[in-house]
């Protein structure tokens, strides 16, 4: 069935009347999960904090990567350098695993009311982002007692913020509509996170890639490098901004920030199509 | 002659029934893209105008397609041809308590319920003491609703439905819940709508609820639309049929 322009210009109305409908359901999600549990919302940190020990351990002490030390903020720690780039992934991994099953695991609410059905993976990718807000204040704290100058940067971590959740946001209503369809999507994506986690250089720093880049130079017989192919992971350039502006306490690159803005606009878009183009079946698809 | 508040106009709605359906991207590769379906017509250009303060009722039998009906009227399923206009706020009340959270409390409950029905959080703070009250469950509106039973449950769901205050009510047979005191007490609040003017429509088996209350009636039978018009008169032709 196509999507006349009137449909679509309905669709956006209704999608802009459902702001309060959104922050109830980011609610219910947030207050929901840790309801009647003696530590609450201080669970929400209990994930990160293990994984952050954990890496440390394994990645400082036992594989010793080389010394990572903040310019111009010069600070030397590896496990506050790991955190920058660590919480972000951490973010984009709860919102797309959760997000890709939010339209099936709400079919009873799908099969008997009408709302923009957008709002349900939008609403998981807010809750994920107050838990992710409220790790992010953690973190700049302990960055302001070891001595990162980190307060004139905040707006604009803020700001990238904004834009790592419209990714995110985008990616799984993207994945929640292909969940409708194929079943076993929501399992794919957890294998695919997998790699995805290990290929991002989350845990190691990019140098070591540029480093092996440059002693193989193209891929088999092609001007593609190794560099060149890591430079295509969309989280690539969120992973090196956040550590930027949070760790080394300087301006972004230009070219990680139009890739940033480009990724994010550029899926978020798709999202919002792809949703005007199924909502209309999605309740009978279920 | 006032204007229709709801025009249904020559709607029909096609179901593709699957032999495999591809629900795995596994099944999708072996088979490429193909899955194997019959087309099954659930509705097949049925048209009716309800006029704004009617209360319009539709009845059939177990499978005439007056649920996709409603589902249709109600925009959860998107007529294949045709369309449905509506003069006014459309509101459904095919479940009660739907999104209810089973950790958060009552009160809490009452405020996502009424979003995901089209309130705001204004219109549910100025009704708040009036939906608590009238769902009879005051003394627990502060305690999670897993605690519940299931009467005080559907009492509260109910309770927030009713409160919506559209202009047009697309209502299933969800009168029925709670004890007869309750059911008592919602059929009085559905009166109270009706007097007020708003136009409801109804799907429903309640053949004598339905002759009471309702102005016209449609009956729909595989799909199609056998007769629509007065209460009484639709009934009966309906009884009369059944019995053979």
């Amino acid at each position: 069935m196509a999507s006349s322009p009137s449909w679509t210009r309905t669709y956006f109305r209704d999608v802009r009347n459902s702001g309060e409908l959104l922050w109830n359901l980011t609610q219910r999600e947030v207050r929901g999960k840790y309801k009647r549990t003696a530590l609450g919302q201080l669970w929400s940190l209990a994930n990160p904090i293990a994984a952050i020990i954990v890496y440390t351990f394994i990645f400082s002490v036992v594989f010793q990567v080389p010394a990572q030390v903040g310019d111009p903020s010069g600070l030397n720690n590896y496990a506050l350098w790991l955190v920058c780039g660590l919480l972000p992934w951490m973010f984009f991994n709860a919102t797309v695993t959760q997000g890709v099953r939010s339209i099936i695991d709400n079919a009873n609410l799908v099969q008997k009311v009408y709302f923009p059905r957008l709002v349900l993976p939008v609403s998981l990718t807010g809750a994920a982002l107050v838990n992710w807000t409220l790790e992010m204040a953690v973190l700049v704290i302990a960055l302001a007692i070891v001595g990162s100058f980190v307060w004139p940067w905040l707006p604009l971590v803020v700001l990238f913020m904004v834009v790592l959740a419209l990714f995110a946001a985008g990616f799984s209503m993207i994945l929640s509509i292909a969940n409708v369809y194929f079943r076993d999507m929501a399992y794919l994506i957890t294998v695919i996170l997998q790699f995805w986690f290990y290929l991002t250089p989350i845990l190691y720093p990019i140098t070591l890639v540029q480093a092996q880049s440059d002693k193989w130079g193209g891929l088999l017989g092609t001007p593609v490098t190794l560099e060149a192919l890591y430079k295509l992971n969309p989280l690539e350039p969120y992973v090196a901004i956040f550590r930027d502006l949070l760790y080394h306490n300087t301006f972004p690159e230009t070219g990680s920030i139009i890739a940033a803005l480009a990724w994010a606009v550029g899926t978020f878009g798709l999202g919002l199509f792809y949703f005007v183009k199924t909502e209309k079946r999605l309740a009978e698809l279920i | 002659m006032s204007n229709p508040a709801v025009v249904v106009d020559d709607v029909s709605k096609k179901f593709r029934l699957y032999h495999e359906r591809n629900l795995s991207l596994k099944s999708a590769v072996m088979r490429g893209r193909t899955s194997r379906h019959d087309e099954f017509w659930a509705l097949r250009n049925v048209s009716f105008d309800v006029e704004a303060g009617q209360t319009y009722g539709i009845i059939g039998s177990n499978g005439s397609g007056k649920s996709t009906l409603l589902k249709c009227l109600a925009k959860i399923y998107w007529p294949t041809s045709g369309a449905i206009t509506y003069n006014g706020k459309m509101a459904s009340l095919l479940e009660v308590g739907s999104g209810f959270h089973y950790e958060l409390s009552g009160r809490e409950n009452i405020f996502l319920n009424g979003s995901i029905l089209g309130m705001s959080k204004k219109e549910i703070e100025s009704k708040l003491d009036s939906i608590i009250e009238f769902s009879g469950v005051e003394r627990f509106i502060d305690q999670p609703v897993k605690n519940y039973s299931s009467g005080m449950y559907v009492r509260l769901g109910f309770s927030v439905a009713i409160h919506v205050q559209p202009d047009i009510l697309v209502v299933d047979e969800v009168l029925s819940v709670g004890d007869e005191e309750f059911q008592r007490k919602s059929f009085e609040k559905f009166l109270d709508l009706k007097r007020e003017g708003k136009t409801i429509i109804l799907v429903s088996h309640a053949l004598d609820t339905v002759a009471e209350i309702c102005d016209q009636v449609s009956w729909i039978e595989k799909g199609v639309l056998r007769q629509s018009g007065a209460a009484p008169k639709v009934v009966e032709a309906y009884r009369a049929n059944a019995s053979d």
